[in-house]
């Protein structure tokens, strides 16, 4: 009996093995679709690694007649994973290294034919303009046993590009760079000849470099005059990074160095083109980015960069040669997955994502070699308007960022070519200070003000403008000031003393809507303050050492000295933690601001941006009731934790008021701005050419008179709802208050604006006449539901109501706005690219002027 | 005990084939395909100047004609052949939360076109294996005047 039962026992399990056996073996099979296999690579990572990505994907040349390669066995391998792999040179052609020829502009002797590698082998050409004096032609993969390293001088442009081609281990299973010949620019730089790298050019020859395995993988063996020896290459066989700062696709990228010019990189973003148009108070701006492909085999082009923080983009077109194809806003999700799945499909396609509401990644799938693809995104945002300014904000590059330990969701900052190891969910790439990047912007505004301009200036950037009319200015870029690395910030104050309040409406078939800008009243100016708690927070972190920590010192300085003898001040400081002037604030004596100008002017730039340190510092005393609290926080706002810190805000900030002021050339500003409104105080920038003493003077003009508090309003035969922000916010003097809803009625009315100042109630009249067809623009909607998706994304950093994002989506879609939920998608069906989908290129970027690479960069 | 082990071993024969064949079949049915293709959409005004319009699409299945929900997703909306209608058309966002493609454009200028024109093409993404058929209804065609002129709208599937 023992033994049926044992027997039956075997046999049992061995039906199940079979059977499991066969499941697995079934849910292995591909799907029985259209769709390519699935590459892990793209769903790995949002910017893919172009430094490791080209090792790890087959890349399909032409066709070439070669004999069928050995089986693997042929190509051994050691214990630690060394492959060795074997180049037959053909008899009679010795010196295979010493006779490797780097083929110049002109008639320089073409590769001759090889063919019938026995063995994988594999062969990398990477062409990299090195140096003034030359350029090294080496393996690059692990050990080699032949004297494989050569200097040689090549006679590119003017005789000062270098070209350098390497060899490499198995896994490079293509080559990298390798052209000769003009190298040339981006096609701007005159004098230069374009010429990318070609397989049509001269004999191309490529070898087999995978056996059976892998029959579609060739390697191109142009340039290499490989003749009569046996040479065995010992390469690892694990997939390897590119050296730092020379990844490239693996083919030939124009590359070109100028006399007395930086070191110039391959780039897929050629060109950024911005176009606004200003009317009142809001703009409507166009952004193209033209993405072209300077390699020789299809790219998938991956570029994260800024926008103005309230920007609603409610446009993306897509334009391939003539044909110019709307984009579709849908959920993020689905848009990222159709991406995918047209990406792998080959189809052209682009994909732009929200990373944080200032930030956005695009992605354009198959560019083919050469060809340029267009993306045009428009939207619409306010101006923000201090004392008789406006102010017009384009921002050109996103700031490195520093996240806080264990964080992964931030925005990591890292050198070319180190994709992947910030271990942030989305990366920024950037340029060494020795290396430059063809890409450069144009930008023109044309402002309809309405009324007379009185001033224009431009702080940040070299401009030309013109006058057509004494409301109207056109202005332009300056072309010697094209470079991306700082935020274009343009102010023009309007005629007369102070600018009234001001109705703005909108009617479609989805209802009225419509945007108040509110100033506070005249009077409030001829009023005094209440003694002040100041508390000064000043960001001593590595991205604010050099120009930025300087600007905020001259702040801080100027500040302190306008204290009055009622008031009290602390000052904190804080980079990987925080610490203080003292346990408690100080009356400012003469003494005491003495103190604190010392303790200020100890301070240096380093270590890492714990700005929750600061914001517990800050925050988490005792209030002295007596006086009015104000912490004055000065920053970059180099953060990728922004939710973090806007959530700490909300819970601790008590009777403070927040006063950001942003310090740099491209701080982030949409967590200043955030801080602020969260704060119920304001922001001021202070760029590293303009007076930290004058923003200062401004900010203390501000706050030396009282606000209008308790601010409600009286919208007369207007039905007002969905009223965003919900609560409206202290009104300072100079500084008005943009206020946005949906509203009910077509008649003439006037609104009441009432608020209180100490004891006295302020009353302020708003006659509105809502068929007034002058006072309407096509935008409000757009400002509307953006504005309503800034506030419930704001509320989700503090609040768990888990039917935010559903929310969030909702608008964003109905409106077909850019949120966190949402995404634009464009394909083009009616082609499919040869190939799958190339390999990945991030766009590098320059860190902002006056930032320092080697602090805020990881390498 | 020998008849039981063979028949055992014969049930083993059997049925793992059938269920390995069952497993890739649920398999197949489970992950359909998924490409992309475009559609041409005409408009023939007759002898009027074609200066507006607007029509919904859809996938329906046959016979009935029930809408084939989530059988096809735009994702692209490209301009026409004609001068006047060669920028991108627009979509309606909010129909499209509703899973309805509404396609709308208009041109105030002169050069407007007459007949037969492809006035947009749409890209989409087919889901299934099985072809759609399409439903286009003409919400409206107007001249410069916005005046409404009788029109035939019809579409031709690309590959």
């Amino acid at each position: 009996m023992k033994k049926k039962v044992l027997i039956a026992s075997i046999l049992l399990s061995l039906i199940a093995i079979v059977l499991v056996c066969s499941f697995i073996g079934c849910q292995e099979r591909p799907a029985t679709t259209l769709q390519q296999p699935a590459d892990e690579s793209s769903e790995r990572s949002t910017i893919a690694d172009d430094s490791n990505k080209p090792d790890s994907e087959p890349i399909v040349w032409a066709e070439t007649p070669t004999e069928p390669s050995k089986p693997q066995q042929d190509a051994p391998e050691d214990e630690n994973g060394i492959g060795i792999h074997q180049v037959l040179v053909e008899p009679g052609k010795e010196r295979l290294v010493d006779s490797l020829t780097i083929l110049g502009p002109t008639g320089t002797p073409r590769p001759e034919v090889i063919n019938r590698p026995p063995v994988p082998q594999d062969i990398r050409f990477s062409l990299k303009p090195e140096s003034e004096e030359g350029s090294e032609l080496g393996v690059v993969r692990g050990p080699v046993l032949l004297p494989a390293k050569k200097s040689v001088k090549d006679s590119m442009i003017s005789g000062r590009s270098v070209a350098k081609y390497e060899w490499s281990g198995r896994d490079g299973d293509r080559y990298d760079g390798g052209m000769m010949g003009g190298m040339g620019g981006y096609g701007r730089q005159p004098g230069l000849v374009l010429s990318a790298p070609r397989r049509s050019a001269g004999r191309t020859v490529y070898y087999d470099t995978e056996p059976m395995s892998r029959p579609d993988r060739r390697i191109l063996a142009e340039l290499v005059n490989v003749t009569a020896d046996e040479v065995w290459v010992i390469a690892k066989a694990e997939t390897q990074a590119v050296p730092a700062g020379e990844d490239t696709p693996g083919c030939g990228a124009m590359l070109a160095k100028l006399p007395q010019e930086e070191k110039e990189i391959p780039l897929p973003l050629k060109h950024t083109d911005v176009k606004a148009q200003i009317c009142g108070y809001i703009a409507t701006v166009d952004v193209t980015q033209q993405f072209h492909n300077p390699y020789d085999e299809k790219i998938e082009a991956v570029y994260v960069f800024p926008l103005p923080q309230n920007a609603a983009i409610n446009e993306f077109i897509m334009t391939i040669g003539e044909r110019r194809i709307r984009g579709i806003i849908r959920e993020r999700k689905e848009a990222e997955k159709i991406y995918q799945q047209a990406r792998r499909q080959g189809h052209v396609a682009s994909l732009l994502t929200q990373e944080r509401p200032n930030i956005f990644t695009q992605k354009v799938a198959n560019i083919e070699p050469c060809k340029e693809i267009d993306i045009n995104i428009k939207y619409f945002n306010t101006l923000a308007y201090v004392d008789g300014w406006y102010e017009f904000v384009f921002p050109m590059v996103v700031g490195p960022r520093f996240n806080p330990p264990g964080f992964t969701d931030g925005l990591g900052a890292v050198a070319r070519g180190k994709a992947g190891i910030s271990g942030q969910k989305t990366e920024v790439q950037y340029l060494k200070p020795s290396e430059r990047s063809g890409h450069d912007i144009s930008l023109a505004v044309d402002i309809d003000a309405g009324v007379v301009i009185e001033q224009l200036v431009c702080t940040s950037h070299v401009i030309n403008n013109s006058s057509p009319a004494r409301d109207k200015r056109t202005v332009k870029l300056s072309s010697l000031d094209s470079i991306p690395n700082k935020d274009f910030v343009l102010r023009y104050k309007v005629a007369g003393k102070t600018v009234k309040s001001a109705l703005v409406t909108h009617r479609d078939e989805r209802g009225g809507f419509f945007t108040l800008m509110l100033y506070p009243p005249d009077n409030l100016s001829y009023l005094k303050r209440a003694p002040m708690e100041m508390i000064f927070v000043l960001d001593c972190s590595g991205s604010m050492s050099g120009k930025p920590i300087a600007k905020a010192k001259q702040a801080i300085t100027r500040a302190l000295k306008k204290l009055q003898p009622g008031d009290t001040f602390q000052i904190i400081r804080f980079s990987n933690n925080a610490s203080k002037l003292g346990p408690n604030p100080v009356p400012a004596t003469p003494k005491n601001i003495r103190k604190g100008l010392a303790y200020i002017e100890s301070l240096r730039g380093s270590g890492g941006t714990m700005m929750i340190e600061g914001i517990k510092a800050a925050l988490d005393f005792a209030h002295d009731p007596k006086r009015f609290r104000l912490v004055s926080f000065m920053t970059d706002g180099y953060i990728g934790n922004e939710t973090e810190i806007l959530a700490a805000i909300h819970q601790r900030l008590g009777a403070s008021r927040i006063f950001s002021f942003g310090v740099g050339s491209s701080v982030n500003r949409y967590l200043l701005d955030r801080m602020a409104k969260l704060g119920k105080g304001a922001v001021a920038y202070i760029g590293l050419d303009n007076s930290a003493g004058q923003v200062v003077d401004e900010f203390y003009d501000r706050i030396s008179h009282p606000a209008l508090a308790d601010v409600t309003i009286d919208w007369g035969n207007m039905q007002v709802t969905d009223m965003y922000p919900n609560r409206i916010p202290d009104l300072f003097v100079g500084r008005p208050v943009i206020l946005t809803g949906r509203f009910k009625g077509a008649s003439s009315t006037t609104i009441h604006v009432k608020g209180k100042v100490g004891d006295m109630t302020q009353d302020i009249a708003i006659a509105v006449n809502l068929e007034d067809s002058a006072a309407t623009h096509a935008g409000i909607a757009c400002v509307w539901a953006r504005k309503k998706i800034e506030t419930l994304g704001s509320q989700a950093a503090f609040d768990t109501n888990p039917d935010l994002p559903g929310e969030i989506k909702q608008v964003a879609l109905e409106y077909g706005l850019m949120s966190a939920y949402t995404a634009f998608i464009a394909v083009d069906s009616s082609r499919k690219t040869a190939g799958d989908h190339g390999i990945t290129v991030a766009v590098p970027v320059p860190v902002p002027d006056g930032v320092r690479y080697d602090t805020t960069v990881q390498n | 005990m020998n008849k039981i082990t063979l028949i055992i071993l014969a049930s083993v024969c059997v049925i793992v084939p059938v269920l390995a064949q069952q497993s890739e079949q649920d398999y197949s049915t489970a992950q359909p395909g998924v490409r992309f293709a475009p559609l041409h959409i005409y408009i023939d005004s007759g002898n009027s100047n074609l200066a507006a319009y607007q029509f919904e699409v859809r996938a329906v299945r046959e016979p009935p004609l029930q809408p084939a929900a989530g059988q096809i997703k735009i994702v692209g909306v490209e301009g026409g052949r004609h001068e006047a209608f060669k920028e991108a058309p627009y979509y309606d966002p909010a129909a499209l939360a509703n899973d309805r493609i509404i396609i709308a454009a208009f041109n105030t200028g002169r050069d407007l076109p007459t007949d037969r024109t492809r006035i947009t093409t749409i890209h989409l993404q087919i889901i299934g294996d099985a072809e759609p058929q399409y439903e286009l209804k003409l919400i409206v065609a107007a001249d410069a005047d916005g005046k409404e002129i009788p029109a035939e709208i019809t579409f031709e599937k690309g590959e």
